[in-house]
């Protein structure tokens, strides 16, 4: 060990974990059995066990920008075999949205996100842009006639202002993302090996074929969900794509036998399952999963919310239902809850963890 | 029963397999043979009513009053074979014949008769025995020191009607317990703190009727034995008194702090556990606050021993300062957490406070910053090392036993009692707690192991009831302990003693002091039976009635000896009845058969064997002679100390006098036993036969 660090214990953190946690930090015992039964943590000085004595003592400047924390999968194997109920996967699982809030920029968003009492702010917030858009474009009005929701919202401005407004959005958090590479490598500088190119497509395999969840044994279903939701996400990623590129060449919108369309039902139909699978684990499964805070709720709730307004616009579509614009605003504003705020919720960990990964692996850590 | 009028009867028991293993008629004749006109009686189960009742009618038509009594083991069935005013001696043919020996061979047979004539031998040798009892007795009880310990001593001794000197030596009674802020929990109800209580103890101890109290003052000498203890005091130029017992709790004093200045001690934001007990009574506590638990403890360099309190005390103070300080943050740097008992309890509750952080971890240096502490701390659990700040450090310092020399005792071995490890004066801590090497003497709380006020106080109450219980053994005539109950002594025949003081200075109880002469003066009511001194006595004046040279001699004398040709050896085998005897009879239990050749004679302890009993055996044509016995060292089992010890020192000597004789020093072995190891005595009892067997007949067998 070449310096000595200096312990700052920051109780002001250690009480937020622990609340987030609902963990009772001090008990742990440092046994190591969280690291002996962790099927992630790397041989060498492997996670939870370090961490979960750092959460004790609040040392905030060792959990933020870790990063172990984002290398865990929340598999529950570690909170299973704990001897002392110590409940290290929703402690970890506590840093890494502590982490969110942390690093986002501008820094009331991660706030606005992690509190429940900010959730009608959250939502004043893109009803507001929303209409200020449509009374700017005059179409803030119920459009007579069938239903068509390029005059109520037409095709060209959503998706210019939206696609906008994301990328101003990522790119904020991109700030973020950037003092979070330099606190990991702070933190967790590269061996004498130094780092190796970023393994990019490593790193896709690794995602794509969900293998760091399948040595799991608390939470085995956690794969079969999780894929269900990611795959489904990204096919309607390719849907709408495709959906953007057909208004442009005008033939939209799609009749529901399209190829595209049937493939965008099917992947809601994905996330549906995902998301039952998911639910019904939190809410019945609470030995394993323990306490499901505010931030866990909420964006399975946006999810679902986003998909079902989704499904209810295309059948008002085609039902021609009078309340076919009212769902139309509400899905857009599910939307920007899932897509805009990404990285400020839970869903963030698409950037933090892929990053993470990227940095582990490049400075050989596994 | 008067001597020469001996009327001796057998009774044999045939069951539990006795009789299915040996030829009783075979047996009783024997038995006869050697002893006319003894009375015998067989059944086949003696201890049964039918049994009982049918030997009662026997010994009383006979007018029998020594009974060979051949059945089981004599450590079962004590009650029911314990026959009014008839001395009955038990021969083991169940557990040590008949249970490890093949049933009706010869061998077996013979061992059976063997042990059944060593019995008779020892009826017709032993003496009849009057019980020592002090001329003048006092049931007053002395308590010196007047701390938590001592005051619970002191209370319980009177509650319980004793009258009660309770000695202490400062102005004031309470000790450290009566200065401390906040007491420990009781975790089996609670596990809040609780207002320091002594004051109570001390209040109801003075309305008690019957209890004396002396502040300011020290003990100038005790002398006497239990029962007739002679004290005088400093009070008032000198005061006498006259007690049946007493209780030392004289406590600890805080480890040297000279000794902790590499851990910053010097330092105005350092203290010790006792200085921050009075610290938070006086100033205001600051904000943060680190404990080092295991202060010049667990240390080859300081103290080599865990108090055992330290951790619990810390944890105790982490907790106030939280309640009088609740912006304070807390840091303990431990090696181990080591809450004793209930305290476990206590260390959850203190974990439930997130302002009290915890780690494992060694502390390297402390330094004093001016504006705080600054401690660098090396295998943490944080990491490798790490620099922790804090405004004060609070040493959790290990407790140093006060020296007991204080009582001075007018002993011939030492004022003060004899200490095991650490200076600590106890005799064994888990066998015999309270017990220390000088009986009628008892010591509670921290002056006989580290511990905390709680354990101090049953330590008090403990030692209390040992204290009576040595009063009122002593009007009996009995040994308080190990051998409660026994109405024998050492009885010593002065004329032929020659002023060795080996049994002055062999006893490991201090029961021999001198006269002017230098001759040795017993003091019967200190003796715990052990019988050391009549292994220790090279002209043989010592013996008990029932446990003597010529008792045991005799026993050795009785086995009839085959001659060389026979190739039949035999092994006499001498076991403690401690440790290696209820082992012996495990082995029964077990059926874990050894030789038939050997021929078993119980001892009070290995070291009551006299070396004339060797000679004894060797001359009587034994080829070998085994002696098992409990450990010794320092974890030593042995129940007097010293006794194994002795004998294999005396084994030494035996060895070169074996050598001198032209014999192989390797047929007197002794051996050591735990009480559990069955299988290891059956393999220690063959693997010497067979070594025997292998070196051949004793040459002296047909001289």
């Amino acid at each position: 060990m070449s310096e000595i660090a200096d312990i700052q214990p920051d109780l002001a953190f250690k009480r937020e974990l622990s609340q987030l946690s609902g963990s009772q930090l001090n008990q742990c015992m440092q046994c190591g059995n969280c690291s002996a039964v962790c099927s992630l943590a790397p041989a060498d000085r492997p996670f939870p066990r370090k961490e979960m004595i750092w959460s004790g003592w609040g040392l905030k400047n060792r959990l933020i920008g870790n990063v172990d924390v984002w290398l865990c999968h929340q598999c529950g194997d570690c909170s299973s075999f704990c001897p002392r109920d110590v409940k290290p996967a929703d402690v970890i699982s506590g840093v890494r949205q502590l982490s969110y809030r942390h690093y986002a920029r501008p820094r009331f968003l991660g706030k606005l996100l992690s509190e429940v009492m900010w959730l009608p702010l959250a939502i004043a917030i893109p009803v507001a842009v929303i209409i200020a858009i449509l009374s700017l474009a005059g179409t803030f009005r119920i459009p007579e006639g069938p239903v068509d929701y390029s005059a109520f919202f037409p095709h060209g401005l959503l998706n210019g202002t939206f696609s906008a407004i994301t990328l101003f959005f990522y790119l904020l958090a991109s700030l973020g993302i950037g003092r979070f590479w330099r606190d990991m490598k702070r933190q967790t500088p590269p061996g004498e090996a130094g780092m190796r190119r970023l393994p990019v497509f490593r790193i896709l395999g690794e995602i794509l074929s969900h293998s760091n969840f399948s040595n799991c044994g608390s939470r085995k279903a956690g794969r079969f969900s999780h894929m269900l939701l990611f795959f489904g996400f990204a096919l309607l990623i390719v849907v709408t794509l495709y959906a953007i590129w057909a208004t442009v060449t005008h033939n939209y919108p799609l009749p529901l036998s399209n190829p595209f369309k049937i493939l965008g039902n099917l992947a809601s139909l994905m996330i549906y399952c995902g998301l039952g699978i998911m639910i019904w684990q939190r809410l019945f499964n609470k030995s394993v999963f323990g306490k499901s805070g505010y931030s866990d709720w909420l964006l399975l709730v946006a999810i679902g919310l986003l998909t079902l307004s989704g499904t209810l616009v295309q059948l008002a579509r085609f039902g021609d239902w009078s309340l076919a614009y009212h769902l139309y605003f509400f899905h857009l504003v599910a939307v920007w809850f899932v897509i805009m705020y990404l990285p400020f919720t839970k869903l963030g960990h698409i950037f933090y963890r892929t990053t993470a990964m990227l940095y582990a692996r490049s400075i050989g850590r596994k | 029963m008067e001597d020469g009028k001996k009327n001796m009867a057998l009774a044999v028991c045939s069951g539990c397999s006795i009789g299915a293993s040996l030829d009783v008629g075979k047996l009783l004749d024997s038995a006869v043979e050697a002893n006319q006109g003894l009375v015998c009686m067989e059944h086949r189960a003696l201890c049964s009513e039918a049994g009982l009742t049918g030997l009662n009618t026997l010994l009383k038509e006979k007018g029998v009053d020594r009974l060979a009594l051949a059945a089981c083991s004599p450590r079962v069935k004590s009650k029911e074979f314990q026959l009014d005013g008839i001395h009955v001696e038990r021969i083991n043919l169940r557990e040590q014949v008949a249970w490890v020996m093949e049933p009706e061979h010869e061998d077996t047979q013979l061992c059976a008769e063997d042990q059944t004539r060593m019995v008779l031998a020892k009826l017709e040798a032993i003496r009849e025995n009057i019980p020592y009892i002090p001329e003048s007795i006092s049931s007053e009880i002395l308590v010196v020191g007047g701390g938590i310990a001592g005051l619970t001593s002191a209370l319980e001794g009177a509650r319980a009607g004793y009258r009660v000197h309770l000695v202490e030596q400062s102005g004031h009674l309470g000790g450290y317990g009566g200065r401390i802020y906040k007491l420990l929990p009781d975790c089996e109800s609670d596990a809040t703190l609780k207002e320091p209580d002594i004051h109570l103890l001390v209040k109801e101890l003075e309305k008690l009727p019957g209890v004396e109290i002396y502040l300011d003052t020290r003990v100038q000498s005790i002398s006497g034995e239990p029962g007739n203890f002679q004290i005088s005091l400093d009070k008032n130029g000198s005061s006498e008194l006259h007690v049946g017992a007493i209780v030392t709790a004289t406590g600890w004093k805080p480890y040297n702090t000279e000794k902790l200045e590499p851990m910053g001690y010097g330092s105005e934001r350092v203290k010790t556990l006792e200085e921050f007990e009075l610290f938070v009574q006086e100033e205001p506590i600051p904000d943060r606050i680190l404990f080092v638990l295991c202060a010049g403890s667990r240390d080859e360099k300081h103290l080599a021993y865990c108090s055992s309190y330290c951790c619990s005390a810390a944890l105790k103070q982490a907790l106030y300062v939280r309640e009088l300080n609740p912006r304070a943050e807390v840091y303990i740097i431990y090696r181990d957490i080591r809450t004793t008992g209930f305290q476990e309890e206590f260390y959850k509750m203190v974990q439930a406070d997130d302002a009290i952080f915890m780690t494992k971890g060694i502390i390297d240096t402390v330094t004093d910053r001016g504006d705080g502490m600054e401690l660098v701390i090396s295998q943490s659990l944080l990491d490798e090392h790490v620099i922790l700040k804090s405004d004060m450090v609070v040493l959790a310092t290990g407790m140093v036993p006060n020296t007991t020399t204080d009582l001075q005792l007018q002993y011939r071995l030492g004022k003060g009692l004899p200490e095991i490890e650490y200076d600590f004066s106890d005799s064994h801590f888990i066998c015999f707690p309270y017990e220390t090497r000088r009986t009628g003497i008892y010591a509670a709380g921290t002056v006989r192991a580290p511990m905390d006020m709680e354990m101090s106080r049953e330590d008090g109450a403990g030692a209390m009831m040992k204290a009576i219980q040595a009063i009122e053994c002593v009007k009996r005539g009995e040994a308080v302990h190990p051998r409660a109950g026994d109405l024998t002594w050492p009885e010593l025949y002065m004329e032929r003693c020659t002023d060795c003081k080996r049994c002055t200075e062999e006893c490991p109880f201090g029961s021999y002091d001198e006269t002017e002469k230098g001759t040795p003066l017993p003091n019967p009511a200190r003796c715990r039976r052990c019988g050391i001194c009549v292994g220790s006595c090279p002209e043989r004046v010592i013996g008990f009635a029932d446990f003597n040279i010529n008792s045991v001699s005799a026993m050795i004398k009785a086995v009839s000896m085959p001659d060389e040709f026979e190739e039949k050896p035999r092994i006499l085998v001498f076991v403690c009845e401690n440790d290696a005897y209820p082992a012996l009879d495990a082995a029964g239990i077990h059926h874990l058969s050894y030789s038939p050749y050997v021929r078993i004679i119980p001892v009070r302890c290995l070291g009551s064997i006299n070396k004339v009993w060797i000679s004894d055996a060797l001359s009587h044509g034994y080829d070998g002679i085994l002696q098992i016995g409990c450990k010794p060292g320092d974890d030593y089992q042995c129940h007097f100390i010293h006794g194994s010890e002795l004998t294999e020192q005396r084994g030494e000597n035996l060895q070169e006098t074996l050598e001198t004789m032209m014999l192989e020093p390797e047929r007197i072995q002794t051996k050591f036993v735990e009480i559990t190891e069955h299988h290891e005595i059956q393999e220690m009892i063959n693997d010497y036969v067979e070594e025997m067997e292998l070196i051949g007949p004793n040459p002296f067998k047909s001289l």
